[in-house]
């Protein structure tokens, strides 16, 4: 039992500290100019961290549910805005065209976030009563619609034929381990008897530890940049010719 | 029971699909050859498209006659346009690739590249929508026009691009 609240209280702690550490890595890379709403969710995080710490060490188990359910609730739309900055970090240096893109941005996720309802409403709507069901409809919906944004940032990238930069493609990653486990684990949680219920608690710690690791992993890694390296310019010579073929066929 | 069973299926999809994009990122063999640009007769698409053609059809032909033709047009505008956007991709990536470059100059137009290929790529996908839709209703939506002077524009501007840098 001790050795499991070892485990319990090393995978609350140390992820929060490693979070701690990317902030810092991001701010003497200068990342948090590029990502400045992934930087305040690293800030949110520890400081949600440490209130929830001080709490449940003083053992007052109202006062922490309702902070936890704030954390929660900051947490999910932080990370909403985290997918925005994800969806226009290719075009920072455009302002029209990250306004356009910000626009489909806000049309895709009306979108996805009514399916993920629908989804879940019609997943759960036969289990549940009514009192219970809406709260936990938009909790579990949320976490859906930011799965299915995930989706859509990748295959966005892929239809422009734009490459991520590798710190946003560790963020993506990062975040989608945890919006992906989330529907699944609240739902296991849900099913399973009440002695049994640390195990999606602990699971859940675990993927969050796996994610903070991806985005410590990738705020480490350097982006390769290609310059003047030779294949580039005999490239681009190629291209113009068949541009010219273009213009004129 | 059932909700869990249909959930974890769907986080499986997911988590497969994450594994396929860093499989992708990292792992997938990077082409040795420079992609080519598919050749468009620009011209020929701009009569295809020109909204002085279509009144001219719409005057000369029976509705039957003129919904027939024009879902011929439309359908050879949606290869155009399919063509056109292909290439806005592979032009997002020439762009990409000198964005970094030590001349500031070739830089900032590869830079320009990317944001005007990324303008033409979403355009083509709301005309590929609006052709769709055109096929439905031929009387009613005409082909979009505009896109090939939008193309010539970046395409031009990729053009100039290896001048500069073997200068």
């Amino acid at each position: 039992m001790a050795f499991q609240h070892v485990i319990w209280l090393y995978l609350w702690v140390v992820p929060h500290v490693l979070l701690a550490a990317i902030a810092v890595l991001m701010f003497r890379k200068g990342l948090q100019k590029d990502f400045p709403i992934f930087f305040s969710y690293l800030f949110f995080e520890v400081l949600q961290f440490c209130l929830l710490f001080a709490v449940h060490s003083q053992q007052k188990t109202l006062m922490y549910v309702r902070v936890d359910m704030f954390a929660v609730a900051g947490s999910v739309a932080l990370r909403f805005g985290i997918l925005r900055e994800l969806f226009e970090s290719p075009l920072a240096r455009s302002v029209p065209l990250r306004q356009a893109m910000a626009r489909i941005m806000n049309w895709g996720t009306v979108v996805v976030a009514a399916l993920a309802s629908v989804f879940i409403g019609a997943l759960y709507s036969s289990i549940l009563n009514h009192r219970v069901f809406a709260g936990y409809v938009v909790i579990e919906a949320l976490n859906t619609a930011q799965c299915g944004l995930l989706a859509l940032l990748f295959l966005w990238h892929r239809f422009l034929g734009l490459r991520m930069s590798p710190f946003a493609f560790g963020i993506a990653a990062g975040m989608g381990l945890v919006a992906g486990f989330e529907p699944f684990l609240r739902a296991l949680n849900d099913s399973l008897a009440v002695r049994y219920l640390r195990v999606p608690d602990l699971l859940q710690m675990a993927i969050y530890h796996v994610a903070v690791v991806v985005w410590l992993y990738f705020a480490l890694a350097r982006e390769k940049i290609r310059t003047d390296s030779k294949a580039t310019l005999p490239d681009l010579r190629e291209w113009a010719a068949d541009l010219g073929r273009i213009i004129q066929p | 029971m059932i909700p869990l069973a249909i959930l974890a299926s769907v986080v499986a999809v997911f988590l497969l699909f994450l594994v396929f994009q860093v499989w992708r990122h990292y792992f997938r063999p990077v082409e040795a050859d420079a992609p080519r640009l598919i050749p468009v007769d620009l011209e020929a698409f701009e009569n295809l498209i020109d909204p002085e053609e279509e009144l001219f059809l719409k005057a000369n032909l029976s509705p039957s006659e003129f919904c027939q033709v024009q879902r011929t047009r439309i359908h050879a505008a949606k290869v155009y346009v399919a063509a056109l956007s292909e290439n806005a991709r592979l032009l997002v990536a020439v762009g990409q690739s000198a964005r970094y470059h030590s001349d500031p100059e070739i830089a900032a137009a590869a830079e320009e590249i990317v944001h005007r290929a990324i303008r033409v790529k979403v355009w083509c996908l709301l005309a590929l929508l609006r052709l769709e839709a055109g096929m439905l209703f031929p009387a009613r939506l005409a082909p979009p026009s505009g896109i090939a002077h939008r193309y010539l524009l970046v395409t031009s501007m990729a053009a100039s691009l290896p001048g500069r840098s073997a200068a």
